[in-house]
């Protein structure tokens, strides 16, 4: 995944680059024209649009700024087109409500096509304004505001019904919960014990703040390697809260969910890691009683693991 | 769990922008425009009816093709007054679709400018080619981030939040893992197969969930296949249960139960119920 993104910001920062290029060309080709007032135009977008692309270019994360930086050189460039009587005025009237949208995220890009239109009419220097192209510019920012909200859409459904946590590979808090209910319910149903394994982790939190998300990232991966490496295929480790974790071990009593709690914390000894060094976890058994129900062993691991986070 | 993404927003929304486009329908000048808006409208309204909050339809290929022929015609019949409209090309192609169809939009997009920039400057229309590749390309990047995202999660994910219906990638895994998980435990599993109409397959499944208990997980096998794993604590129960299942089912094209520790692999198993002659046939445990 982290591949892909940087893929997608060096895409990104590509195109910045091209942007600029285009524009110091366009700044030349004015230059040897002999056409100097119109080169503060170039002049300005340049810088703008190179800086837009360096910014891109380092990091994964969408940056706001260089967002920002190339909607102003885009909308200069506009602004000045829209001036001059070429009679193109409604061909690049088109442009700025979808560059906002492919650059911001959607709300602040509806936002703000809507503050703008009225700064587009003025440009135009037809008043009253020719209510069609009005109306053509209106819709389109109400059409094109669909696209990016069908995406978000998508991501939104992707989270709900993907069971898996965003960082590691255990299972998220909401398909653990699911999943553990519907062990206890076997459990009770086959006449089998049920085992859960609650797990601290005291020095995630820390080795975030501390070594930054990378060494929190190695603990995290290091633990659910672990787990992997000594547990059967059909249990289950999900992720409770940021730093607990509970592993589910069905068809497990309480000596064999001792046993791998021991196992477990003898592996994990021999884990050293490179910025937090020896892993420190914390681990308590807790077992299904006869009888009990789903929501009330829930709730005891839920005491248990509190309790286990604070001692 | 419906309510963390409003999806009746987006219905809103929609049909906002359908009625729109169709005031702009009766207000147009000639009756080819006419009749495309018409269309427009038409395919807004009826994709803010069909909308709803999971995998059932995945994005539905000739439905996507629409809007992008009917922008590529909008401008082709009336450039002068649609030529605004050219910069969506780079919004169509971040919608999620199938790298052909891509192809599709990026071809589309050159043909609608050839057919702008024909009566132009030179200059001006390879600015408007390259703004619009450009900006085109910053489609794709976001489209990308999307793709990894379904790339990533296919293979797991629910098809409808907070069932436990699930996908033939799931049932995959599943089977060998749930098989030796029966072994061990000296329990009753089976794989039901039922085959139904394109009509009734999603009543059906929800049905089927309601039928199971949560450790039993449902799956979606193609458009008119649903599996279920039946868990008992012996076979005796699990006729009983099998009996209960057939009664609830009601009137099916087939049905199959065949204990786990019988079958092969998925694949055969689909095969064989192809094959079988009754609508209903049931593989039991082989003992020795």
């Amino acid at each position: 995944m982290t591949d892909l993104l940087s893929r997608v910001s060096r895409l990104q920062a590509m195109v910045f680059a091209a942007g600029a290029l285009l524009m110091a060309v366009h700044g030349l080709w004015l230059y040897l024209m002999g056409d100097y007032s119109r080169l503060i135009l170039p002049a300005t977008t340049v810088p703008l649009m190179v800086l837009a692309a360096i910014l891109r270019m380092g990091r994964n994360e969408p940056s706001r700024l260089s967002s920002y930086l190339v909607l102003i050189g885009g909308y200069l460039l506009i602004a000045v087109e829209l001036i001059q009587p070429s009679g193109q005025a409604s061909l690049w009237l088109g442009l700025p409500p979808i560059l906002t949208l492919l650059v911001l995220p959607l709300g602040p890009a509806i936002l703000l096509n809507t503050a703008l239109a009225p700064i587009w009419v003025v440009l135009l220097g037809e008043l009253p304004p020719d209510p069609r192209l009005v109306i053509g510019y209106l819709t389109l920012v109400v059409m094109a505001g669909l696209v990016p909200w069908e995406v978000l859409r998508q991501k939104a459904l992707m989270r709900v019904t993907d069971p898996g946590d965003d960082e590691c590979s255990a299972l998220n808090a909401l398909s653990l919960h699911d999943r553990l209910y519907s062990e206890s319910q076997r459990a009770g149903f086959l006449d089998q014990p049920l085992a859960v394994l609650v797990l601290h982790l005291p020095q995630l939190e820390m080795a975030g703040e501390q070594f930054g998300p990378k060494a929190r990232q190695a603990l995290l991966d290091a633990v659910c390697q672990e787990v992997e490496k000594r547990c059967r295929d059909n249990d289950l480790l999900g992720r409770e809260s940021s730093e607990d974790f509970w592993l589910v071990l069905p068809d497990t009593s309480e000596n064999g969910a001792l046993l791998v709690a021991q196992r477990l914390e003898e592996g994990l000894q021999d884990v050293v890691l490179l910025e937090t060094g020896q892993v420190e976890v914390r681990l308590t058994p807790c077992i299904l009683r006869a009888g009990e129900s789903p929501e009330h062993f829930e709730q005891r691991l839920m005491a248990r693991t509190q309790h286990l986070a604070d001692p | 769990m419906q309510s963390k993404y409003k999806v009746q927003l987006l219905r809103g929304y929609l049909l906002m922008a359908g009625l729109g486009v169709a005031w702009l329908a009766q207000a147009a000048p000639s009756l080819p425009e006419e009749m495309l808006l018409w269309l427009t409208s038409g395919w807004l309204c009826i994709t803010a009816i069909m909308l709803d909050f999971s995998h059932r339809r995945p994005a539905m290929v000739p439905w996507q093709l629409l809007p992008s022929l009917l922008l590529a015609a909008l401008i082709w019949v009336a450039p002068e007054r649609y030529q605004t409209w050219l910069w969506a090309w780079a919004l169509l192609i971040m919608l999620p679709q199938p790298p052909w169809m891509g192809g599709v939009n990026a071809l589309l997009a050159s043909v609608t400018w050839w057919s702008l920039a024909a009566g132009e400057r030179l200059p001006l229309a390879a600015l408007t080619g390259a703004l619009l590749a450009g900006m085109m390309t910053l489609g794709l990047a976001r489209n990308l981030e999307l793709q990894g995202l379904r790339a990533m999660s296919r293979h797991r994910v629910r098809l409808i939040p907070g069932l436990h219906l699930w996908t033939s990638g799931r049932l995959i895994q599943d089977l060998p893992s749930e098989r030796a998980r029966a072994q061990r435990e000296g329990i009753h599993a089976e794989l039901v197969l039922v085959r139904t109409s394109l009509l009734d397959l999603w009543p059906l499944a929800q049905r089927l969930c309601r039928f199971s208990r949560r450790f039993e997980n449902c799956y979606r096998l193609d458009r008119r296949t649903l599996a279920l794993i039946l868990i008992d604590r012996d076979a005796e129960q699990a006729g009983q249960r099998r009996q209960d299942l057939l009664t609830m089912l009601g009137d099916v094209r087939r049905f199959r139960a065949s204990a786990l520790s019988r079958i092969e692999s998925l694949g055969d198993e689909i095969h064989a119920m192809n094959r079988q002659h009754a609508t209903v046939t049931v593989i039991r445990e082989f003992n020795p």
